[in-house]
């Protein structure tokens, strides 16, 4: 509109600065680093600049650069779509743009893409701890568009403004989030995150699990309805895995394969899971889920629950599991074949103790008995650093070093009991989990992961048998880090040294889980939850509109009276107050004063109509006059506005 | 079509609110809101972010935009309430000479506890001036005002405005108030200056004051002779001073229209004003002589003013 109101105001470039560093510092851990270190050299450049320091890009070199973070960010992620390499774009093409800020319209428009940044960063990541980095933010852009858009406003107060205006709007931002409907499905296809989060996968070698237990990150929550079974039956089955090249153990789920009839045999569970993001396709389940919990999701005819889409959000379902189970079908010839499979050539020791086994037991159950008992008596030692592995790895494992780890020892059974013809694989998935009393529910971390064998035996199916227990008993009961405190990092041993500590450690996770459930996944099942809960029993349209409306109009109603405050505080104009006070006395005369008329003009209006009146009228609205537009008296103008107050009560 | 609904808007707008008086409160019902541009500019980001946030079924972004939502709406409560309750007490464009720029002094108070910042005030289709009122004090603001022709300039209306805090609404009132401003004659014209008997005055308005007695130094105002400025002052940086001379010794001018031998009305106007501007300077008693009109011999600022506004509203067109 004018340029002179459109120029920037120098103490809003660093005001700017901020808030966009801000937004680029939200994706630092994520995006690459060259692009975050990028962004903010191009912001420091910037204030450098605005201190007069250094000059600024000319247009030339500024289209260069822009070309130059555009194929970069190209060449990165070979698109320039999606949120990764949106994210990476806006940040360097954000901090671009602040080399340019002249104007008012121009620092918008970055304040603009920081609040975009700030977006990227909710949709990328929504736990808890994150959210007061988001609100700190999105408060520095407020701050940063207060300075922005009034010249010469004190920073200080555009804070304490934004931090204001931004505490009044939540309880507004609280009742859209619970009245707001939600809609099922996307507008346009939700492009999947590619970063990679700890976790189990679809494939097991020598580390990969021992690699896992040192994060303590919660991999998912339980919460029973029901009993919940003792510790040592809490197995969650993850990833089946059966093809193995000597080194590692695959898995490549066959959806579409018929599941055979299965029988349960021990109680009935039931429970709710709450899997945190995983960026897998597996939904780990207690062993052994009887039917899948969701339409989405199949039950594999080798019981894993896999997704047609990966956890990439907190994501929570209820199933029923049953253990031991009983499968009266026998085995399909592929299954034993790919089950009793080993690579040839490999291990030619295990492969002679197999023979030995399999000459001396009867049946396929003393078999396994018989291999137990060699873990048993072996001498094998439990450990999370074992010496590594030569190329026969099962021969060298249990001939050599005799020491491992679960993976180890699941590895090392499944293969000894194939070279005996029996079909075994290996299942991973985590063991235990513990009660946080504060929340009701279990907490199953990383450091709980775990793998054991299946094992078919005729006329029972499919047998869980966990080599690692025969070695270190104490497994089946108690967590990791309490079996070998050396396995935590040195923060977590301290953290876990004190029980206040646990317990404070507890409240914070239960304090996350509630997010994830209140927050993160409200949906619109949680949605109509929440409404029956405040009263509204049947959702229909009209009664939700209502309430809606209801709670908006309380909502202005708390604004108006806030804004309003201000103003009754403040001590009137004595002076106009005895002004009123005295038009109203003359009013009374019957002729009242026209809005337009100032006092000199009333004095000479009333004069004609009521001489009797108009000389005393005429004294005091000529005083007022004096003292409301005449020279400054600082002297005395509160004494003479006392008087006339005076004056004005005194009349008639 | 656009200058068409303006103007339809500021006749409805007049009607609507009648005449102001001084002072004039800033209430509810004259007080106009609407987005400004970047209020517009917000509103579309708005509305992608809760799109993407749709998208995706992600709170936690939902969350950010119902954040905004509500931002967006105690802004523009506060936009209002910065301009409500303030009051426009003081209105006035000193008289100035043609051919310079005047000044509307708009005098804007805070009755409130709380501070006012970015109060606006412009003219119709000028650059707004603007300032902060603190608390319970009050806020000057000027507007240019070129004074092109002598006469009487006439104030359409002003605009109060606000868009603080955050710039996303603006906040408007308009004030009509017959304020008008008095455009002297330009001083123009060389010729001398004839005393009250029609003879010239000697030396005192011709250029050799150095006679009279010296007194001292003022800053220089607008009109003075640049006869009197103190040019050796002024070429070593000093602001532009003006030499004054005690009115010992001063004469009596009588400036007469009628007797005035130039044929364009607006160049004698000017002479006039040029005689009246230098004989006050000088401190001359001086009388003017107007058809219709004659001033008695006085001098000081009233009877310069008086003479001057004779002047300036001589047969003058309204404009």
């Amino acid at each position: 509109m004018h340029r002179e109101a459109e120029r920037a105001s120098p103490a809003a470039v660093s005001w700017v600065c901020a808030a966009f560093a801000g937004g680029v510092l939200l994706h630092v851990e994520r995006a690459p680093a060259w692009v975050s270190a990028a962004a903010l050299i191009l912001i420091a450049w910037r204030l450098l600049a605005a201190r007069g320091g250094v000059a600024l890009p000319g247009g030339w070199l500024r289209a260069i650069l822009a070309l130059v973070a555009m194929a970069a960010v190209y060449a990165r992620f070979r698109t320039l779509n999606g949120l990764s390499a949106g994210t990476a774009l806006l940040m360097l093409m954000g901090a671009l743009k602040l080399l340019e800020t002249r104007t008012r319209r121009d620092q918008l428009v970055v304040l603009g893409a920081s609040l975009f940044l700030l977006l990227a960063a909710c949709l990328d990541r929504q736990s808890l701890p994150r959210a007061p980095l988001y609100v700190l933010e999105v408060w520095l852009c407020c701050a940063a568009l207060a300075v922005a858009a009034t010249p010469g406003f004190r920073a200080r107060e555009a804070v304490r403004l934004a931090g204001r205006t931004l505490l009044l709007a939540a309880p507004l931002a609280l009742l859209m989030f619970v009245f707001f409907p939600r809609v099922a499905g996307s507008f346009w296809a939700v492009p999947r995150t590619e970063e990679a989060v700890t976790g189990l996968s679809d494939t097991m070698s020598p580390g990969s699990i021992s690699h896992l237990i040192t994060s303590y990150d919660i991999a998912f929550r339980v919460r029973f309805i029901g009993p919940a079974p003792p510790y040592p039956q809490r197995y969650w089955r993850g990833p089946v895995l059966h093809d193995f090249d000597g080194r590692t153990w695959r898995s490549a789920p066959q959806l579409y394969r018929r599941r055979a009839p299965l029988e349960g045999q021990g109680p009935l569970y039931r429970y709710r899971v709450d899997l945190e993001p995983t960026q897998q396709h597996w939904w780990l389940a207690l062993d052994t889920p009887l039917a899948s919990p969701d339409p989405k999701v199949t039950l594999t005819y080798d019981f894993q629950l896999v997704s047609a889409t990966v956890v990439s959000q907190p994501t929570s379902f209820e199933a029923e599991s049953r253990h031991p189970t009983l499968q009266l079908t026998p085995l399909p010839a592929g299954d034993r074949r790919r089950d009793t499979y080993l690579p040839r050539g490999q291990n030619p020791r295990t492969a002679q103790l197999a023979r030995e086994l399999r000459r001396r037991a009867p049946s396929d159950a003393a078999l396994v008995q018989a291999a137990l008992d060699v873990l048993r008596t072996g001498g094998f030692t439990y450990s999370l650093d074992p010496e590594p592995l030569a190329a026969d790895q099962i021969d060298d494992f249990l001939f050599n070093t005799k020491s491992g780890f679960c993976e180890h020892y699941a590895s090392a059974f499944v293969a000894l009991l194939r070279a005996a013809g029996v079909p075994a694989h290996v299942v991973t998935g985590y063991l235990g989990g513990e009660l946080n009393p504060i929340g009701g529910y279990y907490e199953v971390r990383q450091s709980d992961a775990h793998s054991w064998a299946e094992v078919w035996l005729d006329g029972q199916g499919w047998t869980r048998i966990d080599p690692t227990g025969v070695v270190e008993p104490e497994r089946l009961s108690r967590g990791l880090l309490d079996l070998i405190p050396g396995a935590a990092s040195a923060q977590e041993r301290f953290l876990r040294a004190s029980p206040w500590l646990v317990r404070l450690l507890q409240r914070w996770d239960a304090a996350n889980a509630w997010w994830n459930e209140r927050v993160v996944k409200f949906d619109y099942t949680t949605q109509l939850d929440v409404l029956e809960r405040l009263g509204i029993r049947s959702p229909d349209e009209r009664e939700v509109g209502w309430a809606f409306a209801l709670a908006l109009l309380g909502w202005l109603a708390v604004i108006a009276w806030h804004m309003g405050r201000g103003q009754r505080r403040a001590p009137r104009d004595a002076l106009a107050r005895a002004y009123l006070r005295l038009c109203r006395k003359l009013a009374g005369s019957g002729r009242p004063r026209a809005a337009h008329e100032g006092p000199l003009d009333y004095a000479a209006a009333l004069a004609v109509r009521d001489p009797a009146l108009a000389a005393r009228a005429h004294e005091l609205l000529s005083r007022y006059a004096q003292l409301r537009f005449g020279p400054p008296l600082p002297a005395t103008r509160a004494r003479d506005i006392e008087e006339f107050r005076r004056a004005v009560a005194r009349l008639r | 079509m656009r200058r068409f609904l303006s103007a339809r808007m500021a006749a409805w707008v007049r009607r609507r609110q009648g005449p102001d008086s001084l002072p004039v409160v800033l209430e509810r019902r004259r007080l106009y809101i609407l987005p400004t541009r970047a209020g517009l500019a917000f509103a579309a980001l708005w509305l992608f972010m809760l799109l993407a946030a749709l998208n995706y079924g992600n709170s936690l972004a939902l969350l950010l935009t119902f954040l905004l939502a509500g931002f967006a709406l105690v802004t523009m409560h506060a936009c209002h309430r910065n301009l409500l309750g303030v009051q426009l007490s003081g209105l006035a464009a000193p008289a100035v000479f043609a051919g310079t720029t005047g000044a509307l002094h708009v005098t804007l108070e805070n009755p409130d506890a709380t501070d006012h910042p970015g109060l606006e005030a412009a003219l119709d289709a000028e650059a707004p001036a603007s300032g902060e009122a603190g608390a319970h004090g009050r806020l000057r603001l000027e507007l240019p005002l070129p004074a092109t022709r002598r006469g009487v300039a006439r104030i359409g209306r002003l605009r109060l405005a606000t868009a603080h805090p955050f710039g996303l609404f603006r906040a408007w009132t308009w004030v009509h108030l017959p304020v008008e401003m008095l455009v002297y004659p330009r001083p123009l014209g060389s010729l001398p200056a004839p005393t009250a008997n029609g003879q010239k005055p000697g030396a005192s308005a011709g250029g050799t004051v150095g006679l009279d007695e010296w007194q001292g130094l003022r800053p220089f105002r607008e009109g003075d002779s640049p006869r009197q400025v103190d040019w050796k002052a002024y070429a070593r940086e000093a602001p532009l001073l003006v030499k004054e001379y005690s009115p010992a010794g001063s004469d009596l001018c009588l400036f007469d229209f009628s007797r005035l031998a130039v044929p364009d009305l607006e160049a004698r106007l000017s002479q006039l004003a040029r005689w009246v501007v230098d004989a006050e300077a000088h401190g001359d008693r001086y009388a003017l002589a107007l058809p219709g009109l004659t001033l008695a011999p006085d001098r000081g600022p009233a009877h310069r003013h008086r003479c001057l506004a004779a002047l300036a509203v001589f047969d003058a067109p309204r404009s």
